[in-house]
């Protein structure tokens, strides 16, 4: 119970304390939070007058907004694929903050939904049991079961894996592996069922397309990978967290195959609606070309369409998309593009011309953009909050009290660290440990197992002499100074001591390195050991 | 007897559930609207898991807030399905002169807010010799000085009360269902304002009450139903319920829409009576139903009598 409480504090302070940027950040969110909440209060005193949305147009900026943000929280399925499936390395060490990300959409997801509803405190209408669920004829109903099923997957793969690395442990895939692979269909499910909540709707022309799944879900996974890349540049820069290069082209390469068929799909729409010519084509047309004189959605959509090709392009070519210029403008494209193409340009023509061919132009009111800013920024709020929280327990650096106060290896070590394979360079070798200030680089064979080791009395030495045409192969060092992850913190000393050097490389049952372990860490950790 | 335990142990369950549930809920609540009538009202079942003695303590506690909210005694009934009685539409376009008087018929009957303005009928108004029911060509503002007009003619839509409505379908509480006797009914207390039923209603048959609904006293129709036209609230759905009111009532009474009609143009009975007036009008004159290829089947059939 102590231990709880006492972790509950360190974990509030980590959250409460940081620097004059973390504060200058926290207090603008907090800021638009009070803004949209006070905007959200006047709401609820006049009811949804206060918005443009009228029996005409139903639905506006806070579905809009749901649909586009379901996406996003869909997409983290993207970087789980390649992370767990295939075991890409680069990618599955940051899928802890993707998840993240989703647990904040989703917020925000139900947030929207909560600022469009009439009467929000009936809310509990909705659930099974206590309410009175219309499952499963009501897509709204399952919209309900998956949302809330896919936050708290991520929830709980999110917490375990935080918890396990807080206490001084590594993760069991055998605990959360089933939830991982559930995750993967779930995500999918997540944006399938949204795109059928309109798809399902004959009354609607324009949603009742069976095209719209398909599209939701390429269109999602161009705008939720590309918010990631936007966030884990910024992650990287602000934190010790290493992300690897590998990963975001990765990632950017796989935002270009979305993308592609994210537009073939938009064509084939765009085709069949003008060919076919019927007088369900007229919500299309109201978007691209306006109707009857009316054209207010005419110059963002051609603006979104604009982003989206140039986003493609981008993205296609290897020479733009691993250029850190480009691809964050490619990036930039991207989320705007999608947000207007499936947001307010899917929303709306689902109303205009409404269902007895009244055209009603629909433009949100302040308070609306207010609500929705408000949102917004208590989803940056809590992914802030995770994050700020999630980064130090990843790079080892905050630490919770467990029962067992067994210090080993794996407790105090880094695990930033340069990983190299024999045949690499030598340059590429130096490049490394000068960019991310590492005193020794771990060198592994193809199945990741330590088979040398290179310190920076070797590097330097190198630096002196010829570096050209020479592979790690030539210079490292037998991997004398490994240590097994669990040996214990008053052996480290010794171990240390008799090596002769300063920096010991921790490795698994394996022998695959995870950390690296100096003189320095182990007189910390005695020392606080001492204190307590 | 040991079934009979089981069965009130399961609602024992599920009422703690419910309580539990809301309770929490309830500490998020503004205090100064928490008093007991407050309380009940937010704990309000769904009214068809209602039996009727509850059914009989909703309504005298919305009876007793209405008297206080409109300073009049107002009758809210909760007559059920009439046994053997289908309801049936009919609207004979060749009649209709679009002088919208089914509209205020129906707004004085039905208790429909006045600012904002609802209205459950909507006139639409199409020009004669071009394309037939050219719904995106149709005119719902239109205001000459005198109707009919030579080149026009007029189509009154309100809810079709479909067999299969994508609204009932829709709806992710089970607010609105189609009763027995075919009328697709809102449960005002129940219905979270979602409006998913609208996006999903191919006739924009249905109201929201976007802001909080307004009508003077002294308008107020004080004979209602639960079902129908009882007063709404601020963010709930509403539409044409066919009268229930007065339809369902024995003897009954033609809806407001149908006694308004200065020309006859409207018909209404029940459609599993063969010698029904809308009986005949399917069976006699060429009907027809809007949208037919969305098959919602709906029972409100348009039809000629005569050519003009």
């Amino acid at each position: 119970m102590i231990q709880t409480i006492r972790n509950f504090f360190i974990a509030l302070r980590q959250i409460a304390v940081g620097d004059k940027k973390y504060y200058l950040w926290v207090s603008l969110l907090s800021f638009l939070v009070l803004l949209g909440a006070s905007a959200y209060i006047s709401q609820l005193n006049r009811g949804l007058i206060v918005t443009a949305m009228r029996d005409q147009v139903s639905w506006g900026l806070y579905i809009s907004n749901f649909t586009f943000l379901v996406g996003v929280a869909a997409a983290a399925v993207l970087l789980v694929v390649p992370a767990y499936l295939y075991n890409f390395k680069p990618i599955k060490e940051i899928v802890l903050f993707g998840e993240l990300l989703a647990i904040s959409a989703i917020t925000m997801c139900i947030l929207f939904i909560m600022a469009d509803m009439g009467q929000p405190l009936r809310v509990w209408h909705i659930l099974p049991i206590i309410g009175a669920m219309n499952f499963p004829a009501s897509l709204l109903a399952w919209d309900v079961v998956v949302l809330n099923g896919y936050l708290a997957i991520n929830t709980a793969i999110a917490f375990y894996v935080l918890y396990r690395l807080s206490i001084g442990k590594e993760y069991k895939m055998s605990v959360i592996g089933p939830l991982i692979i559930l995750s993967i269909p779930w995500a999918v499910s997540i944006h399938t069922v949204t795109a059928f909540l309109y798809n399902g709707l004959s009354s609607r022309p324009f949603w009742n397309a069976s095209i719209l799944a398909p599209r939701f879900l390429a269109s999602a996974f161009c705008s939720g990978p590309a918010i990631m890349l936007i966030l884990f540049q910024i992650i990287r820069k602000l934190s010790e967290v290493e992300i690897d290069n590998k990963a975001i082209f990765k990632i950017a390469e796989l935002i270009a195959y979305a993308m592609g068929i994210n537009l073939f799909l938009l064509g084939a729409e765009i085709f069949k609606e003008f060919y076919s010519g019927s007088i369900h084509s007229a919500p299309i047309e109201y978007l691209y070309f306006g109707l009857h004189g009316h054209n207010k959605l005419v110059p963002w959509m051609w603006f979104a369409t604009t982003m989206n090709i140039t986003a493609f392009f981008l993205f296609m070519f290897p020479k733009t998309r691993e250029n850190f210029t480009t691809l964050n403008m490619a990036c930039l494209f991207v989320v705007t593009g999608v947000y207007i193409e499936k947001g307010m340009g899917l929303i709306i023509p689902g109303f205009i011309p409404d269902t007895l061919g009244e055209i009603y132009e629909y433009t949100p009111t302040m308070q609306e953009i207010l609500v929705t800013i408000g949102i917004w920024a208590s989803g940056a709020l809590l992914y802030t909050f995770l994050l700020k929280l999630a980064i130090p327990v990843y790079t080892g650096k905050l630490r919770f009290f467990s029962k067992a106060q067994i210090v080993v290896a794996r407790d105090i070590m880094s695990r930033r660290m340069a990983l190299v394979h024999p045949e690499t360079p030598v340059t590429d070798l130096i490049r490394q440990m000068i960019e991310k200030h590492l005193s020794g680089a771990a060198v592994v064979d193809e199945n990741n197992r330590l088979v040398g080791a290179v310190s920076d009395t070797d590097a330097i030495s190198l630096e002196i002499g010829e570096t050209a045409g020479k592979t790690t192969a030539d210079v490292m060092k037998p991997p004398s100074a490994a240590v097994l992850q669990d040996v214990r913190i008053q052996d480290l000393g010794k171990i240390l001591a008799a090596s002769g050097t300063n920096l010991l490389f921790v490795v698994d049952g394996d022998g695959q390195p995870l950390g690296t372990v100096a003189g320095s860490d182990v007189l910390n950790a005695l020392e606080n050991i001492r204190q307590e | 007897m040991e079934q009979d335990e089981s069965r009130q142990r399961g609602m024992h369950r599920r009422d703690f559930l419910r309580g539990a549930a809301l309770g929490l809920a309830g500490l998020a609540l503004p205090l100064d609207r928490a008093d007991a009538s407050f309380w009940e009202a937010f704990f309000q079942k769904h009214f068809r898991e209602m039996n009727d003695e509850e059914i009989k303590q909703v309504i005298s506690r919305l009876e007793k807030e209405y008297a206080q909210k409109f300073k009049k005694q107002i009758e809210i009934g909760a007559d059920k399905p009439i046994p053997g009685v289908l309801y049936g539409y009919g609207l004979d376009l060749s009649r209709c002169i679009g002088c919208r008087r089914c509209v205020y018929g129906c707004v004085a009957e039905n208790n429909q807010s006045i600012d904002p303005q609802i209205h459950w009928i909507t006139v639409l108004r199409f020009r004669k010799g071009e394309k037939w029911v050219d719904l995106e060509n149709s005119e719902k503002y239109y205001s000459p000085e005198k109707v009919p007009e030579e080149e026009y003619f007029y189509m009154p839509v309100q809810c079709q009360q479909c067999e299969n409505p994508p609204c009932v379908r829709a709806c992710p509480t089970q607010a609105t269902w189609k009763e027995p006797d075919g009328i697709v009914v809102i449960d005002y207390n129940w219905c979270i304002g979602c409006r998913y039923c609208m996006a999903a209603c191919p006739y924009g048959a249905r109201r929201f009450n976007w802001g909080a609904p307004n009508r003077p006293e002294e308008k107020i129709n004080p004979k209602t139903h639960y079902l129908g036209n009882r007063p709404r609230y601020r963010g709930v759905v509403e539409k044409c319920t066919f009268c229930i009111q007065r339809t369902r009532k024995d003897p009954g009474r033609y809806p407001a829409c149908v006694e308004a009609c200065p020309v006859g143009a409207r018909k209404f009975g029940n459609l599993l009576d063969p010698n029904s007036e809308i009986r005949y009008a399917i069976e006699h004159k060429r009907v027809f139903r809007l949208k037919e290829d969305l098959n919602t089947s709906p029972k409100f059939y348009y039809f000629f009598a005569y050519g003009r």
